[in-house]
């Protein structure tokens, strides 16, 4: 493959969207040519940037288009007779009744915002912003929610981020069931999550993105396997060929110390936090 | 009809739903509308969704062509989300907290490529908004689009080399290990 062919299929690359032998072609290219090299880190480094820029739907948004579908379902909505995507008149009489949703929300939406307030206060949120917070909200979050499965692109994307080992390590040694694992956005870095589950329903998540550790993961002074404590949690730390490693869970906590060193973290540990 | 259902399908996907028509409509007041119109035509239309496939690719469905069919021809504003110089109601949503200087630079960043994407023509903007910020494949993006999968792998690699140009001082801050 020349390096023009190469500028050619950069994104689809990029990507995994290419087919399998093509993709072998440009694999083998990109590993001879530095100027290549240099195209394909600039490229994910554009990716790395654009997925910064997203805005979260405001709570008052969120609030009133909740309470407008639940107003719609309430009030006996045919729902199957209308084809995904197909174009209809704007339901104008609709309007009226959300514009009272919204009125309605004001009072609801102060007290829910004291509840807010109380509950930022007592939660730890180091560094906002960064992965370790997303990590932290997203280690919440599974708990409600649990995990599903990549999509056959998102696991090559992740492949193609944080090598061909991405996939959910087996813990069945460790009388651990995988519970789920997928591609998230933490923070504007791309990551592999895994959930698993213990015979007794306590839980562990294996979180991994390409980046430096936490400033708050890390040790004073030499390298390996770190501890941070979110509140009654401790997560184990360390960082390999480029990709930072976070474990924390419910299970047993010598046995999660004990797969954080099998994996990867070496024994110096050091408290923080 | 099971609303828990609906919501447990569909509400996870309201950031990004939200986001989407922040980019496609460009202000605020018209993203919530166009965000709460596609959660009602979602929600009369989940009869058709089948289950396992990828919600959020249905969802940016039905948001799209409601856009393209009834609120891109209403439309008085150009079809970019900052103007070069004006405040935009955007930088009105939550922010992060006041913080350190670290913050303030990221958010800077943020602001360029915001601008960056903005510019984009809108089949661009669309393409990188499906992709490359929610991870659709390209031929879960090209059902959303209606366009066959080399045309949104072509529009992203061109929107791609545009905001490359638009971004090389941006990029020379990132760190490799920020991949």
């Amino acid at each position: 493959m020349t390096c023009e062919e190469f500028r050619l299929q950069l994104t689809a690359f990029s990507l995994g969207e290419l087919e399998p032998g093509e993709r072998q072609r440009a694999h083998d290219h990109v590993a001879a040519c530095d100027d290549c090299a240099s195209r394909l880190l600039r490229d994910r480094q554009l990716t790395a940037l654009v997925r910064t820029t997203t805005v979260a739907v405001p709570p008052d948004t969120r609030t009133a288009v909740l309470a407008a579908v639940r107003a719609e379902a309430g009030a006996g909505a045919k729902v199957t007779a209308v084809p995904a995507g197909a174009t209809a008149a704007p339901d104008r009489t609709r309007r009226p009744l959300r514009r009272r949703h919204w009125v309605a929300l004001a009072a609801a939406l102060l007290a829910a915002a004291a509840v807010v307030t109380a509950a930022l206060l007592v939660t730890p949120a180091p560094d906002p912003g960064s992965p370790l917070a997303a990590a932290w909200s997203s280690y919440h979050a599974l708990g409600k929610n649990g995990l599903g499965t990549p999509s056959d692109a998102q696991a090559e994307r992740l492949f193609a981020v944080l090598g061909p080992d991405s996939r959910p390590p087996d813990l069945r040694g460790y009388g651990l069931r995988p519970d789920g694992w997928e591609a998230r956005d933490l923070a504007g870095h791309l990551a592999s999550v895994a959930e698993y589950r213990d015979p007794d329903g306590g839980r562990l998540t294996v979180m991994r993105w390409r980046g430096e550790l936490p400033a708050v993961a890390r040790a004073p002074a030499g390298s390996g396997l770190k501890a941070y404590r979110w509140g009654r949690h401790t997560s184990y730390w360390w960082r390999a060929d480029g990709v930072v490693w976070c474990l924390v869970g419910t299970i047993d906590q010598d046995q999660l110390y004990d797969i954080a060193e099998h994996l990867g973290g070496e024994s110096s540990e050091a408290e923080l936090g | 009809m099971d609303l828990q259902e609906f919501e447990a399908a569909t509400v996870p996907h309201m950031n990004a739903l939200y986001d989407a028509a922040m980019r496609l409509a460009g202000d605020q007041a018209t993203a919530q509308d166009l965000t709460q119109e596609t959660y009602l035509r979602a929600l009369r239309s989940f009869g058709t969704f089948e289950p396992g496939t990828n919600s959020r690719a249905w969802l940016l469905r039905i948001q799209y062509n409601l856009f393209c069919t009834q609120y891109r021809r209403g439309r008085r504003m150009p079809l970019v989300w900052l103007d070069e110089g004006e405040p935009d109601p955007a930088l009105d949503l939550p922010s992060p907290e006041p913080g350190p200087e670290e913050q303030t630079v990221r958010e800077l960043d943020r602001e360029a490529v915001r601008r960056a994407i903005a510019r984009l023509p809108e089949d661009f903007r669309m393409a990188v908004t499906l992709v490359d910020i929610n991870g659709l494949s390209c031929a879960e993006a090209a059902g959303v689009m209606d366009v066959p999968r080399g045309t949104i792998l072509s529009r992203l690699h061109r929107a791609r080399r545009r905001l490359e140009a638009m971004l090389l001082p941006e990029l020379g801050r990132v760190q490799a290990d920020d991949l």
